[in-house]
C-alpha cells in the first residue's frame, strides 16, 4: 500500500513487495527442495489400458475407450527404439494418447520394451517385416476392421515409413509422421560423430552387443552441453512452483530413462543410414527388397518441430517430397523434439492438428 | 501515488542463464564439430572399448577356472528360453484362431463402442500441391 509517509522517508513499497516475495520463495525452495529429493519419481503412462500381444519384450496395448463411440479405423502409436514410450502418456492433462482416446480414436500402442542381451541381434527387418505386420494384424483382429492408421515418432516414424513403401497391399490407411530421419545427410553433429574415419560401430557393436544406455544418453547430452545445468539452476529457481517442479520432474526422468539399443540394428541405421545415407538415396534394402518411398501412395502428414536439435529440418523435410501420395501434407509447428509431442503448448498445436487430419481420415 | 517499476536482479539472473546457455551449447558445438575432436573421441572409444574386451576376456577365463557359469553361458540359455517364449506365443495365437475362448466363469468383456464416429464438420486440408497436380489443373483449362 501506497503512503505518502513511506515514500518520504525512501521505502519503496514495490520494492519491499519484491523483496517479500523472493524471501517467501526462498523459503518455499527450501523446503521444497527436501520435498524434492525425499519423494519417489512421478507416475507416468497412467491412461488405462491392458496388453492384447505380447512378443519378447515387445507389448500391443490397447487403451480403453472413453466413450460409446469411436472412429472406424483404429489408430496405432509406433514409438522410438531409442526411448520409453510413455512420453506419449506423460501424465493427466500432459497425454498425446490421452487426447486421442477422448478425441474418439480406437487407439494402441506398439511399446518395443527394454532390450535384453539376446535382443542384440534384432535388425530393423525385424521390427518392419515381422513385429509391426504382427501388431497390425492383431490390431485388425482386436477392433473387427481390416484398415489401420499409424502415427509413427521419430525413429517409430521411420520404422512406419519403411512398412508402408514395403506393404502397399497392407492394411495400412493413412500414416502420421512426427520429427522422423529420412535425409541422414542432415542430422548436424549425429553426422558428425560418425564419421567412419574415427566412429568405428563394428568394433563398437563386437564388444558391446546392444549400446549401453549410458552410450545414447551421454549422446543426446552432448547435443546441448550446457542445458543439463542450465536446467538444473531453472529448477531450483522455480523450486517454489509446484506445476513447474512436476514437469520437470516427469520430462528429466523421461530423458534419463534410456534404453540399450539393439547392437546389429545400431550396426545397420549407423552404416547404411547415417553414414552412407541409402534410403534417401533410393538404394536402401531390407532383407534384398528395395525401399522405395515413391511406393507410399497413402495419405501421408509429416509434422517437423521448428527448433528441433536432434532431427533437424535438413532431415525431415525429404520425406514428403519422395513420396508419391496425392494426399499428403507438411506441417512446421513451434516447438523442439520431444516438446512437440509432450510439452505443455502441444494440446494447442500438434495434437488438434493430428486430430483434424485423421478425424476426416477415420470414418 | 504511481507504482515504481523496480528491476528484478533476479530476472537479470535469468536472462544471464539463457544468454549463457546459449552461447556454451554454440562454442561447445562448434568445438564438437572439428576434426580434431572426432579424432580425440575415437580414439577414447577405442581405449575404452579395448579395456572392455580385455576385461570381458579375463572374467570370462576367471570364471571357467573357477567352473562358474559365464555372462555368455547365461545369455545362451536366456535365447534359448526366448526361442521357447515365441514358440508357446506361436502356438497360442494358432490356438485362440481356432477356439477364441474356453467356456466358463470369466470377467465379462469391456462393452465395445460403436465404431461409427464422424469427423466434427469437414475442413479443407492443406495440400502441398506438386507440380504435376498443378500442370494437369493448367492443362484442363
Amino acid at each position: 500500500m501506497t503512503t505518502a509517509a513511506g515514500s518520504s522517508l525512501g521505502y519503496d513499497p514495490a520494492l519491499a513487495e519484491r523483496v517479500r516475495r523472493e524471501v517467501d520463495r526462498t523459503i518455499l525452495r527450501g523446503v521444497k527442495g527436501l520435498e524434492f529429493f525425499r519423494s519417489d519419481d512421478p507416475e507416468v503412462g497412467v491412461t488405462p489400458r491392458e496388453v492384447i500381444h505380447r512378443r519378447g519384450t515387445l507389448e500391443l496395448h490397447h487403451y480403453h475407450a472413453t466413450s460409446d463411440e469411436v472412429y472406424r479405423v483404429p489408430l496405432v502409436l509406433v514409438m522410438s527404439l531409442v526411448s520409453k514410450p510413455y512420453i506419449l502418456d506423460l501424465a493427466p492433462g500432459q497425454s498425446l494418447i490421452e487426447f486421442l482416446v477422448n478425441a474418439g480414436f480406437d487407439v494402441y500402442m506398439i511399446d518395443w520394451g527394454t532390450p535384453r542381451d539376446q535382443d542384440k541381434g534384432l535388425r530393423l527387418e525385424d521390427y518392419v517385416l515381422d513385429f509391426i505386420p504382427e501388431c497390425l494384424e492383431r490390431v485388425c483382429e482386436e477392433s473387427g476392421e481390416s484398415e489401420v492408421s499409424i502415427a509413427g515418432y521419430c525413429m517409430g516414424g521411420l520404422l512406419s515409413v519403411l512398412y508402408a513403401a514395403l506393404h502397399t497391399d497392407g492394411p495400412l490407411k493413412n500414416l502420421a509422421c512426427f520429427t522422423t530421419p529420412i535425409d541422414y545427410d542432415g542430422m548436424g553433429m549425429f553426422k558428425k560423430w560418425t564419421d567412419p574415419r574415427y566412429f568405428d560401430v563394428d568394433r563398437i557393436v563386437d564388444t558391446l552387443g546392444n549400446v549401453p544406455p549410458s552410450l545414447m544418453y551421454a549422446s543426446f547430452t552432448m547435443l546441448r552441453p550446457a542445458s543439463q545445468a542450465a536446467g538444473r539452476m531453472r529448477l531450483w529457481d522455480n523450486m517454489w512452483n509446484d506445476e513447474f517442479v512436476q514437469s520437470y520432474r516427469r520430462f528429466d526422468r523421461w530423458a534419463q530413462d534410456q534404453i540399450p539399443f539393439p547392437g546389429e540394428c545400431f550396426r545397420q541405421t549407423t552404416k547404411e543410414l547415417q553414414q552412407q545415407n541409402l534410403l534417401f538415396k533410393g538404394e536402401f534394402r531390407l532383407d534384398g527388397h528395395l525401399v522405395d518411398l515413391g511406393k507410399v501412395t497413402l495419405p501421408i502428414l509429416h509434422v517437423v518441430a521448428e527448433h528441433d536439435h536432434i532431427v533437424p529440418y535438413e532431415a525431415a523435410r525429404a520425406l514428403i517430397p519422395m513420396v508419391s501420395s496425392e494426399d499428403k501434407e507438411e506441417m512446421v509447428v513451434k516447438g523442439g523434439h520431444v516438446s512437440l509431442v509432450a510439452g505443455p503448448r502441444a494440446v494447442l498445436r500438434l495434437w488438434p492438428a493430428l486430430e483434424a487430419w485423421l478425424a476426416e481420415r477415420s470414418e | 501515488m504511481a507504482k515504481r517499476d523496480v528491476q528484478d536482479p533476479l530476472q537479470m539472473w535469468r536472462e544471464w542463464v539463457d544468454g549463457a546457455e546459449r552461447q556454451w551449447n554454440s562454442a561447445l558445438n562448434e568445438f564438437m564439430g572439428t576434426e580434431q575432436f572426432g579424432q580425440a573421441s575415437g580414439k577414447m572409444m577405442e581405449a575404452f572399448l579395448g579395456m572392455q574386451a580385455s576385461m570381458n576376456e579375463a572374467t570370462q577365463r576367471y570364471l571357467s577356472a573357477l567352473n562358474l557359469p559365464t555372462r555368455n553361458d547365461v545369455l545362451s540359455i536366456a535365447e534359448r528360453l526366448t526361442g521357447i517364449e515365441d514358440r508357446l506365443s506361436d502356438i497360442d495365437r494358432r490356438l485362440t484362431s481356432v477356439a477364441p475362448s474356453a467356456p466358463g466363469p470369466s470377467r465379462p468383456p469391456r462393452p465395445k463402442p460403436k465404431r461409427t464416429k464422424k469427423a466434427p464438420g469437414k475442413t479443407v486440408t492443406k495440400k502441398v500441391a506438386s507440380k504435376k497436380r498443378a500442370a494437369k489443373a493448367k492443362a484442363k483449362k
